[in-house]
């Protein structure tokens, strides 16, 4: 009796919540950042467990995809954020109300 | 396994991707006034991309490659055409608005061709993989150019709240995706469909198809995902806005579309209620608060999302409904191609009108008319256009929807015909208010001692481009018809 | 199924004790009020995650994540932590006050998500530490068949590479740029 995939899947599931309750509490931007990273790793789990129970690669490939979109995606946030913060000395998004919706 | 690759197939996308190259390498010999010459490369790049689509056009038949998860059809290569004619517009419009305000030319044009080559990837692609990249290509550039104005709190801001959406509803879309994968075990859409029968009782399946709608309606921005929208493109620099409004929208949009089409259709039971509600919270909320906008920038990101809307009716109708999908994917893509073409055309009005007037509040475009007669008449024709006027190209989008509406039949999709006619007035009073503030208003003394600058030529020609197009396809539609019909092959399996 | 046989199995020891693990530093990095230990507990997760990759056999993937993330991604959060002067002590102000609704959300979710993805894969098995994926075979499938995605991620990093450069630098400012004119 060993795990099953649908362990691996359980588990990035409670991840993918745990992350979605960080966007949803967190106001500073880069900690709501590193939630989504946290989200992106349950999508990973889930490709990789999918993957090994079905017997294909795809499943690696796609992580392999995932995690250098996430890498890009970290290099524009930062310097999204490097430039807020050069004109405004705050990371919070409360703080950021220029804008009304 | 070697793979065969078609090069003519991949023409379009390589050489855009060469214009990308050669624009980066010729920004780094050019001084600063001479900046423009990027510009015109891609220009010529983007243009340039359309000839292979003609001749593959010309010579018809489907091309397909990587086991099927490349294809080149007909709906791919009309998909082409509107992202990158819709892309020629934007960079003519950028031309003077960039130059003006001194910001970085070379590696504006560099994001912008970027943003337009995942487009064209994300029209032929027929797998998650490639439409996910597709999809991200097209989008991360866009975070970055959200927030150009550098110096502008506002524009920051715009791009922050964009960022941490944009990538939330990516994760949100891979999660979707990746249990569709675990579940069907193919990322291919032919494979995804073939496997779906089986397993529509799973409540996985359900739950994967609807992150996968959210994902999408997020890059749509449809409501109720909509409201990073007008934040955004009121802090970005304009003609950025109006690419997010034609094509970041449409390729979230389409690529929704495609999965839908090609890989669910087995389950639309599941999708088909949530696009209805889409279409109709859509409209309403989009022309809701369309209304209250003095903003014209921001009552153009209302009206837009309630564009997404119309748009999204034919499609979801016929799914409601069960009734013939491929005729209301036909309808969904000629309202794609003039609402491209139109807002557009808005857009390039609000750049001038703008220049014109130094502000972009409705209440100080009073009087326009009077001061700048020309620009007086263009805005008139893109907001009636925009309000689905005769004899404007609008019409023929709105009629084609209602057409297909009223051709699927049944309960719902009439409840959701009545929702668009309704929001057709309700858009039809706040496109006028702006034509109204041009026309009658008494100009403002300011207004009318502004001294009266020459437009640079390339604004004057994107408002030609788009103006001639919007009243030849109002008077002789059978154009437009042309795209519906082809975008049609994608219902025969694209071989 | 027994406790004993499940008991017996290593590879469930090592998947329990790592999940554990996991999920605490996932929910340290939700609700720490500090930024940098945020950003430390994330690393902790990753470094799970790789360890969860590895007993599925994917050592490749498992690597370019540690490698990826735990050597570049979070060296530059923490850069950013350093550079965008976030509070680096005790902030109560990290947390908004609607966390009544966002738990309950997030527990419908969990509730939601962990049930279908049990209902779908729970009795499915994988062959755990079995015979790693060979390398090469995933380096012909990403230069094979995915041979079109892979060219455009390059295209994915270039433009955040400029694009991210040309947003975070600081701009000369017009005498600054005479000056450098002069010289």
């Amino acid at each position: 009796m060993i795990v099953t995939a649908g362990w691996y899947m359980g588990l990035a599931a409670i991840l993918f919540a745990i992350g979605a309750l960080g966007i949803l509490i967190r106001r500073n931007a880069l900690v709501m950042f590193m939630c989504v990273e946290l989200m992106l790793n349950a999508v990973n789990l889930t490709l990789i467990s999918a993957g090994r129970e079905l017997g294909t690669l795809d499943g690696q490939v796609s992580v392999f995809f995932v995690l250098v979109v996430a890498a890009a995606e970290v290099v524009v946030g930062l310097a999204i954020l490097v430039s807020v913060f050069r004109n405004r000395a705050t990371a919070s998004v409360d703080e950021l109300a220029e804008l009304s919706g | 396994m070697t793979f065969e690759i078609d090069y003519l197939a991949l023409a379009p996308e390589l050489v855009v991707a060469g214009t990308i190259i050669a624009a980066l390498l010729l920004d780094l010999f050019l001084t600063r006034s001479k900046k423009y010459w990027v510009a015109v490369l891609s220009v010529v790049g983007v243009a340039g991309g359309l000839v292979p689509i003609v001749y593959m056009l010309a010579e018809g038949g489907t091309r397909s490659m990587f086991d099927g998860s490349y294809v080149v059809d007909e709906f791919a290569l009309i998909l082409k055409i509107v992202f990158l004619v819709s892309g020629y517009l934007v960079l003519l419009m950028s031309v003077s608005y960039i130059e003006a305000d001194r910001y970085y030319q070379g590696e504006y044009y560099f994001l912008l061709l970027s943003s337009i080559l995942g487009s064209l990837v994300m029209s032929s692609s027929r797998d998650l993989i490639v439409l996910f990249i597709g999809l991200e290509l097209t989008t991360g550039p866009l975070f970055l150019l959200a927030g150009w104005r550098k110096g502008d709190a506002k524009s920051n801001e715009a791009s922050l709240k964009f960022f941490i959406l944009g990538v939330l509803s990516t994760a949100i879309l891979l999660y979707g995706m990746s249990l569709l994968f675990g579940l069907t075990g193919s990322v291919e859409f032919t494979a995804i469909a073939a496997a779906i029968p089986d397993l529509v009782s799973e409540p996985a399946l359900a739950l994967s198809v609807l992150f996968l709608i959210v994902g999408f309606a997020f890059k749509a921005s449809a409501v109720p995902f909509h409201f990073w929208a007008p934040d955004t493109y009121e802090g970005a620099p304009t003609p950025v806005a109006a690419y997010l409004s034609v094509n970041s929208k449409a390729a979230g949009f389409v690529a929704m579309l495609i999965v839908m089409y090609t890989a669910l259709p087995g389950i639309s039971e599941v999708w088909a209620p949530a696009l209805w509600v889409l279409a109709a919270l859509s409209m309403t909320v989009g022309n809701l608060s369309a209304l209250r906008q003095g903003n014209i920038v921001r009552l153009l990101a209302y009206s837009s999302i309630a564009q997404a809307g119309f748009m999204l009716v034919p499609f979801a109708a016929a799914a409601v409904a069960g009734s013939d999908l491929a005729q209301a994917f036909s309808a969904t893509v000629v309202y794609l191609v003039i609402y491209a073409l139109m807002n557009l055309g808005a857009f390039a009005v609000v750049i001038a009108g703008a220049r014109r007037t130094g502000s972009g509040d409705i209440d100080d475009w009073a009087g326009l008319g009077q001061k700048d007669p020309v620009l007086g008449l263009l805005t008139a024709l893109f907001f009636l256009s925009l309000a689905g006027i005769p004899p404007l190209a609008g019409w023929y989008a709105k009629f084609v929807m209602f057409a297909s509406v009223i051709e699927a039949g049944g309960i719902s999709t009439l409840v959701l015909a009545a929702i668009a006619a309704v929001n057709s007035v309700i858009a039809f009073y706040y496109y006028a208010r702006v034509i109204k503030a041009v026309w009658l208003d008494t100009p403002s003394e300011e207004l009318l001692a502004r001294p009266g600058r020459e437009y640079a030529g390339s604004i004057k020609l994107t408002l030609a481009i788009s103006m001639g197009l919007t009243i030849a396809i109002g008077i002789y539609p059978t154009f437009a018809t042309y795209f519906g019909e082809a975008s049609r092959v994608i219902a025969t399996g694209g071989g | 199924m027994t406790v004993d046989a499940w008991i017996a199995e290593p590879v469930n020891w090592v998947f329990s004790i790592v999940a554990v693990v996991i999920l605490f530093t996932a929910v340290r990095v939700v609700t720490s009020p500090n930024v940098v230990h945020a950003a430390l507990y994330l690393v902790a997760a990753l470094a799970g995650s790789a360890v969860m990759f590895l007993l599925l056999s994917a050592e490749f993937v498992a690597l370019v994540l540690v490698l990826v993330y735990i050597g570049a991604v979070l060296v530059l959060f923490l850069f950013g932590i350093m550079i965008t002067r976030a509070p680096t002590g005790f902030d109560e102000g990290l947390s908004n006050d609607r966390k009544l609704v966002s738990a309950a959300i997030s527990l419908v979710l969990l509730g939601v998500l962990s049930w279908a993805s049990l209902s779908a894969f729970g009795t499915d098995t994988v062959n755990t530490v079995g015979s790693p994926t060979a390398t090469e075979i995933l380096g012909d499938a990403i230069l094979g068949r995915f041979v079109i995605p892979f060219e455009v991620v390059s295209f994915i990093l270039l433009s955040a590479l400029i694009g991210g450069i040309t947003v975070a630098r600081r701009d000369l400012t017009p005498l600054e740029e005479e000056e450098r004119k002069a010289v």
